[in-house]
């Protein structure tokens, strides 16, 4: 994941795409999987049919804090992150160089997700949740996780707009 | 003041033109507040980017935000459930007979959803793939088709529920409950509007009226579309009588969603459910992921004080509770130009939140005002999600449907106005209801 983009096309693209396809998988998974705690909450709540777990609050928690950071990966990749249009429509090439200063601002803050993020699991490594005892590096490791994945996907995304700004061909 | 290397004038200076400076090389909204928190931690000795993470990962550790993606699951469901489709049904065999019956259907049907998700941008986003099209082949205009789909869409976070509210008294401990019923009137006040406003332009341009549909069909499209219907009374009614929680009204809502479209519409599949399970993931989390860079943003702007930096010249106004109304809703609508609304609350609302309070402005009021005004913001330029969602299915640049949503914002901006000189617009429903949630 650490390999920089322009090594070879073939490869790193189908290894990229097929890594979004999984990144997309989990997120959804994700997202169905997150409706039984806060169910189980409400069903013990209620009924005396379970007894109420105290961990389902804090393993929805950390499940969305998940798939927040999965979807914010994809999120770069397909270009879904929101940007303010404040500029007249531009030439392709123009277009591209604008795009490329964008990228460069997301690559440089992937870059301070790495840096923070590793700190940030090396700091929670020997500790354990409140409510469930689970190992905390398991949900500070998505730090630094998005900010490689960030490093591929807009790295790739820079690639594909220099070769339009240098008059290749635009793919 | 306290040791720090940065005066509260300069480290404004820094946040605000850095993030201003970021947005312009259309660096996304998200990475732009969190870059702009970098200089400040490279130059103040105290603070490190371990912050970044950290407040990060405090604001994603909420419950309260989990109603995010449940409020937009539930409103995936119900357009591939085949709930929508007889919401519909009834919206045209209520308004199809007034002129510019399909444009009034639009603005019908948001306020139907509106009362089953809480999110405007889901609501743009199927609204616009229902009506645009249709709309156009009938002859209506294609900006004023993207306007009036994407200025009815701001419904969805004024009438309950609203991840709006939820995040707002999540952070602003106001009661969800009170607001939510503190929005019905509101948002069908500015429903009305926009119906009127509808009218005008279909008399107008001549735009086509469907036969009026018979008493029958009425009946039918009501009974049919009735257990959707039920939606909003177990969201609001559920957290009012103190059943559940936000988040878990939500996650009830999904789970009705699920019943009705898996065993009493019975249109659902697999396939359907994955796309709605992603679709649901990808809009929440980018939209969620903003959170966390602004409360990082707006962490900054507490540790230097520059709210209280800010605000300390308007205090010396002496403005009343109406005076302030307009001020807030003024700094909101700017704001929400550039910004999208759950950031907006994050760092604007908590820096207006002690106005409010000087000025005796009731909390359930200030947050319908706020609310509002941001929900404007969702369509107004440059940054306005659900016009730039509307114009992205319709696949034309935003500025093309300015003027016509610019048309449709002045009599929203007269109810806007409304609410601010008459409070008991807003807190009429709650006074009757639940006076104990006002306290």
């Amino acid at each position: 994941m650490t390999a920089t983009p322009e090594a070879q096309p073939g490869l790193w693209r189908r290894l990229t795409s097929g890594y979004a396809k999984l990144l997309e998988l989990m997120l959804a998974a994700c997202v169905g999987i997150l409706i039984f705690p806060v169910t189980l909450q409400i069903i013990s709540r209620y009924t005396a049919l379970i007894p109420s777990y105290i961990w389902t609050e804090e393993m929805a928690r950390f499940l969305f804090v998940w798939t927040i950071m999965i979807g914010a990966m994809l999120g770069v990749r397909e270009a879904q992150h929101f940007e303010v249009d404040v500029w007249p429509e531009l030439s392709r090439r123009a277009e591209a160089a604008v795009r490329i200063v964008a990228r460069l601002g997301i690559l440089a803050f992937a870059l301070v997700f790495v840096w923070a993020g590793i700190e940030f699991t090396r700091f929670a490594w020997h500790r354990t949740s409140e409510l469930a005892d689970l190992p905390l590096w398991l949900i500070h490791v998505a730090w630094p996780v998005a900010g490689f994945t960030w490093i591929a996907f807009a790295g790739e995304q820079i690639v594909d707009e220099m070769r339009v700004l240098l008059g290749g061909k635009a793919q | 003041m306290t040791g720090n290397v940065l005066s509260t004038g300069q480290a404004a200076l820094v946040l605000f033109g850095t993030f201003a400076a970021l947005l312009a090389l259309r660096i996304p909204v998200a990475f732009a507040l969190g870059l702009a928190c970098l200089p400040i931690l490279l130059i103040e000795p105290r603070l490190s980017m371990m912050m970044l993470a950290q407040e990060t990962f405090n604001a994603y550790n909420s419950f309260i935000l989990l109603a995010v993606p449940f409020f937009l699951l539930t409103a995936n469901l119900m357009s591939i459930g085949g709930i929508t489709d007889r919401l519909v049904t009834l919206s045209k065999a209520l308004v199809g007979h007034w002129p510019g019956s399909l444009a009034q259907i639009n603005v019908v049907l948001s306020v139907f959803f509106a009362g089953i998700s809480g999110s405007s941008t889901a609501d743009a986003a199927s609204q616009s793939k229902i009506f645009i099209d249709a709309q156009t082949k009938e002859g209506y205009d294609l900006s004023f088709s993207i306007a009036i789909t994407a200025v009815s869409s701001v419904l969805a976070v004024v009438i309950p529920p609203s991840i709006l509210m939820i995040v707002w008294g999540g952070l602003i401990s106001t009661s969800i409950g009170a607001m939510y019923l503190a929005g019905i009137v509101p948002g069908l006040l500015i429903a009305g509007a926009q119906m009127l406003t509808v009218h005008l332009y279909a008399v107008r341009r001549g735009y086509p009226t469907y036969p009026k549909s018979s008493w029958r069909d009425m009946q039918c499209a009501v009974w049919h579309s009735l257990p959707a219907l039920m939606t909003p009374f177990i969201i609001v009614g559920g957290i009012l009588l103190g059943w559940f929680t936000a988040t878990e009204s939500a996650c009830a809502a999904v789970l009705y969603s699920i019943a009705l479209s898996a065993l009493v519409y019975r249109e659902i599949g697999r396939k359907e459910l994955y796309r709605a399970l992603l679709d649901t993931g990808r809009l929440a989390s980018v939209a969620l992921f903003c959170v966390g860079t602004a409360s990082a943003f707006g962490w900054l702007l507490a540790f230097y004080k520059i709210p209280e930096g800010l605000l300390a010249n308007v205090s010396t106004w002496g403005m009343g509770p109406i005076a302030a109304g307009f001020f807030i809703a003024f700094c909101f609508l700017v704001v929400g130009c550039f910004l999208d609304a759950i950031p907006a609350i994050i760092i604007v609302g908590t820096v207006l939140e002690p106005l409010a309070r000087s000025v005796d402005l009731h909390p359930v009021q200030f947050a319908i005002v706020s609310i509002v005004s941001l929900a404007f913001g969702l369509v107004t330029p440059p940054y306005g999600l659900c016009l730039m969602i509307a114009c992205s299915v319709a696949g034309v640049r935003l500025r093309y449907a300015v003027k016509d949503t610019v048309i449709m914002l002045i009599p929203m901006l007269l109810v806007l106005a409304a609410l601010i000189i008459w409070p008991s617009v807003s807190l009429f429903l709650p006074r009757l209801l639940v006076p104990h949630m006002l306290k």
